[in-house]
């Protein structure tokens, strides 16, 4: 990977919230790369992170340290409004496609908004032909240009949304569990139009998602969350073929596969996810792992590259 | 039909509709359903096939003011809970009270929301009690004895009988739901979407765990779900609803590799190949058909690669492939089971 | 509907009244020989204790309610709403101080409340419309800020900042417009208490003062002469009456009117 081919370099960021029961670790220093036009899967369960760091990345909430560095400029130094005008190049695809849309506003209004906010096509005709380019390459269909978000149903709803992060041509898009809240045939129609237009665009995807089927086929590179720390990071096809975290190998053993003849093995965790509120810096899966040894409950393990491209958090492998 | 004996449960023809003001709503349109006894069966389709109607329509919990049951007999172990009275109107066989004694004693069901399936001003203890009590003849001090060895069989340690609900985590309170659930040892389990809302590392414990429980005591389950694999994990046979009718039912060999109708071969290409990565998704083209709106012909036609005229005009009926596997397609109409798809 | 119908009567008729009647003249002078009349073909609604025509003080009387009604109400909104609005956007510190002014201001009793600002002042309608508004002020602070506070939760909002929307966009165009259900429900309601609140102000003496007709001020002089004059009440009860009950019914109306969801 050279210098020039990386688009977003997160160093150390960290993301903690002040509740009255303590601080809450919500990210805790997660460094990655990604290289232009690939796609890096960010895969985790309930309160393991994933949604604050795709948040804290744009900087929609604010780091508590830590650098993002998108196309060689730091986020994190920049003002408020040179932050603004940087997000014409990075945006975000909301899970609920129900309430990411403003209820007032009319499919081609909520589309067209980004153009007006970063004076992209200052001609009225012209706006209203991007528009409907949009709706388009979205699959929605022209007469739905004065429809209402509460007249449509959830898929579309969700391609408006991937209309409006695409209006003004960015590099870089967070997708937030974009096809969560979808029925499965729907899922299919929209992971598809985003692989299409991903190619299209040469665009760079951050795919945020507790369903591990979907990140396989979707993204290069996969990065395992759990309470707030990145355990594993791989590409998808190695992870899922060389396991190493064993909270990796619990949750990919945990995926119902659609097919009868193959075998669970399952590994059944014992126990809860511990409170992200002051962990203690031991490694924080050390409660629920099967391997569990002295080292692991003293101290919290760091990234070890394993092989190629294919890091870990474990003692085991230190 | 007459092959299947002993049955648990059993629903022939039922229509259900949902009417209200401005339009009347055809949840369920003359759909066959029946389970063995200790068989668990699973309901598979997405949103808005029918599948909870159907659940509810079984216990006769439909909302009073709009959920009418338009036609159909449902009985339970040989007794009739709907039945069609002299001039042929289904109504229920049983009385409110009698209905009530059934309910979460011999027929229980989970519900897929477990924030709001347990009442959060009392401790789980009590709740799980306060099933016993109902259905059982026992003193207070027995029902409190039987929630703590439920909580223990579902993981959960007796120690925690009196905390409320909002002190344990989303996994930990569907637990507890099902332990409510299987406190009086029903005979038939319904879990609507049980595990929809959990984490997967989570839906792992509790399947487990539903599965040991229905291993230990022969229980009957109608596994509610849009998640293939969770069927073929837990299910010995599969119906697949759309729009409110079984468009295939069959053993887990013939709906998985087997597939016969349009919309289930439909479903399973739009769900990501594990094994193969790389393959494009195939998704199917369109939308279910507003319940309100059913179209004439095959509710599926529109989105169907193999509809033709006779599709659109004329709802296709069930045909039996083998003993136990049966289409609602008119590719089928010949009754050959061959993969025409 | 209806509401509007009968709204649009009032303010028409209170605006062309100088058609019909000369305000000195009718409304004003006292005219002894003609007093306490029961209602005629000459007067319709008959004459007041101090013998002048009922219809003509009702209709003008209808300019002095409207006209501190809408005022004080604008007043509080744009006051009320603006603070509302900032304490629910931004939080914090800013929002902990301007509310515990507003819970101050609540705890005082609305009626007091202006009473004690108009003893300060001579009682002309601005300084009417000042202090009621200003015991109203509290009331628009809370319904927005609990407006705005759920609306900033929505994922929307977030979206107009993921865009690129400035503060200032995000909170007119995609916030306030998003609350304005709440808002104009509140807006007629208060119009409707305002004007009742005038009426009590006139009523005891600290409002309208008289000769300038004010349904308020009208049933205080009519006090004594009541038994037995049962018109003198009735005109100026029926017409707070219609005049609240319309405001009320067109604030329902505007926010259904207003809401696209129930646009079909």
């Amino acid at each position: 990977m050279t210098e020039k081919s990386i688009l977003l370099d997160v160093q150390h960021l960290t993301k903690y919230f002040h509740t009255s029961g303590g601080t809450l670790h919500a990210v805790d220093d997660v460094s990655f790369q990604i290289e232009r036009g690939k796609t890096l899967g960010i895969v985790g369960e309930s309160g393991c992170g994933k949604s604050t760091i795709g948040r804290t990345i744009l900087r929609l909430l604010e780091p508590t340290s830590g650098k993002v560095i998108f196309d060689g400029t730091d986020l994190t130094a920049l003002s408020k409004e040179e932050l603004r005008k940087m997000r014409q190049q990075m945006q975000i695809i909301f899970q609920d496609p129900f309430s990411s849309l403003d209820p007032r506003m009319t499919v081609s209004q909520t589309i067209a908004e980004p153009l007006k906010l970063h004076g992209m096509i200052k001609n009225k005709a012209e706006r209203e032909k991007r528009v409907l380019e949009l709706m388009a390459t979205v699959g929605l269909a022209e007469r739905l240009y004065d429809a209402y978000p509460h007249e449509l149903d959830g898929g579309r709803r969700q391609r408006i949304g991937i209309a409006r992060a695409l209006a003004v041509k960015p590099k870089f898009i967070v997708c937030d569990e974009p096809v969560s809240a979808l029925d499965v045939s729907i899922q299919a129609q929209i992971l598809n139009l985003m692989k299409d237009i991903q190619e299209r665009e040469g665009l760079t995807y951050i795919f945020i998602t507790h369903d591990l089927s979907v990140v396989n086929h979707f993204a290069d590179d996969i990065a395992v969350m759990y309470m707030g720390r990145m355990v594993e990071k791989a590409p998808a096809e190695e992870l899922f073929e060389h396991p190493i975290h064993p909270y990796t190998q619990a949750l990919l053993s945990a995926i119902p596969i659609p097919d009868i003849h193959t075998e669970m093995k399952r590994i059944v965790l014992k126990g809860e996810v511990t409170s992200p509120i002051e962990p203690k810096p031991v490694c924080r899966f050390a409660a629920r792992c099967a391997y569990a040894c002295d080292e692991c409950m003293k101290s919290e393990p760091e990234l070890i590259n394993v092989s190629p491209g294919h890091w870990a958090a474990c003692h085991r492998f230190a | 039909m007459g092959r299947y004996t002993n049955l648990m449960l059993e629903i022939k023809g039922l229509v259900v509709e949902y009417r209200t003001d401005d339009e009347t709503v055809h949840a369920v349109n003359d759909i066959n359903l029946w389970i063995e006894k200790g068989k668990s069966l699973g309901l598979v389709g997405e949103t808005g096939a029918g599948k909870t109607t159907t659940a509810l329509s079984i216990l006769n919990l439909l909302p009073e003011t709009t959920g009418y049951i338009v036609d159909g007999t449902v009985s339970l172990d040989g007794e009739p809970i709907i039945k069609k009275n002299r001039e042929g109107k289904s109504v229920p066989a049983l009385l409110d009270s009698d209905m009530q004694k059934i309910r979460g004693d011999k027929v229980a069901m989970i519900f897929q929301d477990p924030m709001t399936a347990l009442n959060p001003i009392f401790t789980v203890g009590y709740q799980i009690a306060e099933s016993v009590r109902l259905h059982q003849k026992c003193s207070a001090k027995e029902a409190e004895k039987k929630a703590e060895e439920m909580l223990e069989l579902v993981g959960i340690p007796a120690s925690r009988k009196d905390e409320y609900p909002h002190q344990f985590s989303g996994g930990m309170k569907q637990r507890v739901v099902i332990a409510m659930a299987l406190a009086c040892n029903p005979a038939l389990l319904i879990a609507d979407e049980p595990t929809t809302a959990l984490d997967v590392t989570v839906q792992a414990q509790v399947l487990e765990m539903i599965k040991n429980l229905r291993d230990k005591f022969g229980t009957s389950v109608l596994m509610i779900t849009h998640d293939l694999g969770i069927i073929a994990e837990m299910c010995d046979e599969v119906s697949v609803m759309y729009a409110g009718a079984v468009v295939e039912h069959g053993s887990l060999e013939d709906v998985f590799d087997r597939t016969r109708h349009p919309y289930t071969r439909g479903l399973f290409n739009s769900l990501p190949n594990i094994k193969d990565r790389t393959a494009r998704l195939k998704p199917i083209r369109g939308l279910m058909p507003d319940p309100a709106n059913l179209p004439m012909g095959c509710a599926f036609a529109d989105r169907c690669d193999y509809a033709t005229e006779k599709c659109r005009g004329e709802k296709p009926r069930k045909q039996w492939l083998t003993d136990s596997h049966f289409v609602a397609c008119h590719l089928y109409e010949d009754g050959k089971d061959e993969d025409r798809l | 509907m209806a509401a509007l119908i009968i709204l649009a009567i009032i303010v028409f008729a209170a605006c062309t009244a100088d058609l019909f009647w000369d305000y000195q003249k009718d409304a004003c002078n006292i005219n002894i020989p003609a007093r306490l009349q029961k209602p005629s073909a000459q007067h319709w609604l008959g004459t007041d204790e101090m013998g002048r025509d009922m219809l003509c003080r009702i209709v003008y009387g209808a300019r002095a309610s409207l006209t501190v009604g809408l005022a004080a109400t604008t007043f509080a909104l744009l006051i009320g709403g603006a603070l509302g609005a900032i304490c629910g956007y931004y939080g914090g510190k800013l929002d902990n101080i301007i509310m515990r002014c507003t819970d101050v201001l609540l705890a005082i009793p609305g009626l007091l409340l202006a009473i004690a600002i108009m003893s300060a002042f001579k009682p002309n309608i601005f300084y009417i419309s000042l202090a009621l508004g200003i015991s109203y002020i509290s009331k628009f602070t809370r319904i927005v800020r609990s407006a705005v506070l759920t609306v900033r939760e929505q994922e929307y909002i977030e979206a107009a900042k993921a865009i690129g929307a400035k503060d200032h966009t995000i909170i007119l165009k995609h916030l306030l417009m998003n609350c304005m259900a709440p808002i104009f429900v509140q807006y007629a309601l208060a119009i409707g208490s305002r004007i009742l609140s005038v009426s009590t102000l006139s009523y005891i003496g600290m409002g309208i003062q008289a000769p300038t007709p004010d349904w308020g001020n009208m049933l205080s002089g009519a006090r004594a002469y009541i038994r037995g004059n049962a018109y003198l009440v009735l005109g100026p009860g029926i017409a707070l009456l219609l005049t609240i009950s319309a405001f009320n019914l067109i604030g329902d109306g505007l926010r259904d009117a207003l809401d696209p969801r129930l646009k079909k």
